[in-house]
């Protein structure tokens, strides 16, 4: 049983590697945004995975902070950070 | 004055059980667990007001079911798209005028429709609802009527009529 | 091997290619729009197939309705992140590929 989890751990690993290629080509600060999402999925499944492969409950509570993460961070780009740097060209 | 005490057992009791599930059942941080849930309680009746709606659990069972039920099949159908060779995307922005009052149905709406695959809610104005789908062929519209009659039992709200 | 482990393994490698078609879904649809669709939906049924494989793992009743609790909090997570990200990009006037009519 441990083996696919740690197996499934390494191939959602590596879907968001592959995923990155995303968030290096663009094209636009949303498309990069998008790999907060990513975390707050593919991440934390990888976290519950390893939370039985190497038994360490405490993993679950890093899970639920990342899912909390990706929310504040994603609030903070969409309401102020994408937000301030339109102003800015309009003002260039 | 009941009501309000009934809704503030029921919301207790739910923060009790949240907080249970997160100290994963054990019982030596109970004074922080006060504390939490406390101010989890104060927290809710400042965002949400009581007596705006009355909580329906067969509502919600149904809810549940026909929610999963949609997710998946429609989960299906966009990783499909997905992996095919040629992804055959339709998408296109429709605007729905939502039935439901405004306030938190609108607001479940709206996020349940974000879940759903094939649809995202773009925008949300007073008056409409902007939601782009990723097949424009397939009728969006009976599918969200039948989520919003699905969303005022589960909260035993009143449809208005469009 | 025992039944709950069946259904375990079934779960988990369900999730495991829905993630794997989000991935695909991220890198080949055509705009943000599209790309929000497949990230913030088939990645969630694949996360929601991932927890409840590992709910049949579960050594006790608490910590499957925890991991219930983590996929529930990333599914509101997710769901108001794409609503934001969608309507911000909308106001910046990011044109939905393909749509010959917008009725906005």
């Amino acid at each position: 049983m441990n083996s696919l989890n740690q197996l499934l751990a390494v191939f959602i690993l590596v879907n968001l590697s592959i995923a990155l290629v995303r968030v290096t080509r663009g094209p636009t600060t949303a498309d990069r945004l998008l790999a907060a999402l990513l975390f707050s999925t593919s991440g934390v499944a990888i976290l519950l995975l390893l939370a039985y492969i190497e038994e360490a409950l405490i993993l679950l509570d890093v899970a639920l902070i990342f899912s909390l993460l990706a929310v504040i961070s994603g609030v903070v780009f969409a309401q102020r950070a994408w937000r301030t740097k339109e102003e800015k060209n309009e003002h260039s | 004055m009941i009501s309000l005490l009934r809704t503030t057992l029921y919301r207790s009791m739910f923060f009790t059980a949240v907080w249970w599930i997160l100290i994963e059942g054990k019982t030596d941080s109970w004074f922080v667990g006060l504390i939490s849930i406390s101010l989890a309680l104060v927290t809710s009746f400042i965002l949400l007001p009581p007596n705006q709606f009355r909580f329906s659990f067969t509502g919600f069972a149904h809810f549940l079911i026909y929610f999963f039920g949609l997710s998946l099949k429609g989960g299906i159908a966009v990783a499909c798209m997905a992996i095919r060779p040629n992804p055959d995307l339709h998408p296109n922005i429709f605007t729905i005028t939502p039935r439901l009052p405004e306030g938190l149905g609108r607001a479940i709406l709206t996020n349940t429709l974000n879940l759903l695959p094939g649809t995202l809610s773009v925008d949300l104005t007073l008056s409409s609802l902007y939601i782009h789908v990723l097949d424009e062929r397939q009728s969006i519209e009976t599918e969200v009527r039948s989520i919003e009659e699905k969303i005022a039992h589960m909260l035993r709200l009143e449809l208005k009529k469009s | 091997m025992s039944i709950l482990e069946l259904c375990s393994i079934v779960f988990l490698v369900v999730g495991a290619i829905f993630f794997l078609a989000g991935t695909i879904g991220l890198l080949r649809f055509p705009d943000v729009y599209t790309r929000l669709h497949a990230l913030a939906k088939v990645d969630n049924l694949g996360l929601g197939f991932t927890s409840i494989g590992l709910v049949f793992q579960a050594p006790e009743l608490v910590i499957a309705l925890k991991i219930i609790l983590i996929w529930l909090l990333a599914l509101v997570a997710s769901s108001t992140l794409s609503f934001l990200i969608a309507r911000r990009a909308m106001k910046r006037g990011i044109i939905p590929w393909r749509a010959k009519e917008h009725t906005i």
